[in-house]
């Protein structure tokens, strides 16, 4: 426990010197705030670019803040979680390249706190960023668009949040198997598709499966999703997670003769 | 919504741009050897909106 607080605070000190405790959240909060504004401002946007001949009747549905937000995690999904993988591939596997894992595997280290460590304060940083997206994205559709209640807000970002810290898990697990960082985005990003490939094709009576969260977060907006398969799905989340921990500690200490000194 | 608050909401936009712009252009100089030419660094920041600043700061720094 003591060996886990000290990697935590390494690992902090490593995300300020980096930068990401800035970068991240701020390319989050731009997401969030984007989608609303290029949606409302989407009639002038296409007359400027002067796409439309001569007297065409463009008619723009405006999007109800439901939809918007619903909009702003269709962007967290596919952008964010890119960013987030690009952030955070390197978390153990470049460590092993740069050498700063030599200085550390040299002492007497409990792998199971250390990649516990990496996991807490990526997840903290992510988790962070997405929220103050979605809380600036919530603003944004409210001065635009009109109101959604808060809590039902809050309630899809606590769902959100269970997704995002699976996909960091399954991102620190891809570090520690891959030789390298690159090979690691490869890993999480190809496996987070077959999720979610595997989810939309045959999922549909698994309603248990963890790539349903991010659909139930967003039931939240319109009514309630159904609870059982709603705290089923988080279950078999978190399940997966304590076992993406003991996966993730085995093959960070089995790959560390992999070190460049 | 009138003219000006719609400006007002379009500020902070402008200002997380510009702030990540400024963040990386500021770490690129500072840095002794990042991966790849300099001057191409600073082409893909500057020219490049929202992603180029985070491309070098994913790739562009060696450390990591």
């Amino acid at each position: 426990m003591k060996q886990f607080f000290m990697l935590l605070k390494k690992e902090q000190l490593e995300n300020i010197r980096n930068y990401k405790i800035y970068w991240i959240p701020a390319i989050f909060i731009l997401l969030g705030i984007l989608e609303p504004t290029t949606n409302y401002f989407l009639p002038q946007i296409i007359e400027s670019s002067g796409g439309l001949p001569e007297g065409a009747v463009l008619e723009i549905p405006t999007p109800t803040p439901e939809q918007m937000l619903a909009a702003i995690v269709e962007q967290f999904q596919t952008i964010g979680i890119a960013v987030l993988i690009l952030a955070y591939m390197g978390t153990i596997a470049g460590e092993r390249k740069s050498g700063t894992a030599t200085l550390l595997y040299v002492r007497p280290l409990s792998f199971r706190a250390y990649f516990l460590s990496k996991w807490t304060m990526a997840s903290v940083i992510s988790l962070v960023s997405v929220w103050l997206g979605f809380l600036a994205g919530y603003y944004y559709t409210y001065l635009f668009f009109g109101e959604v209640e808060l809590i039902k807000v809050l309630q899809m970002m606590g769902t959100y949040s269970v997704w995002v810290l699976f996909i960091m898990a399954l991102l620190l697990v891809a570090s520690a198997i891959s030789p390298n960082s690159g090979f690691a985005a490869a890993i999480a990003f190809s496996t987070y598709l077959l999720i979610q490939l595997t989810d939309g094709l045959f999922g549909l009576n698994w309603t248990f499966s963890p790539g349903k969260i991010p659909q139930y977060g967003l039931e939240w907006l319109i009514g309630a999703p159904d609870s059982s398969g709603l705290w089923g799905a988080i279950g078999i989340a978190v399940l997966l997670i304590l076992l993406l921990f003991a996966i993730g500690s085995w093959a960070a200490q089995r790959n560390k003769a992999k070190t460049k000194v | 919504m009138d003219q000006t608050t719609m400006i007002m909401a379009l500020v902070p936009i402008i200002i997380i741009q510009l702030a990540l712009m400024i963040f990386a252009l500021v770490d690129l100089v500072k840095n002794p050897s990042p991966n790849g030419p300099k001057w191409m660094w600073g082409i893909i920041i500057v020219v490049i909106n929202i992603l180029g600043p985070i491309l070098y700061f994913v790739i562009g720094r060696k450390n990591y």
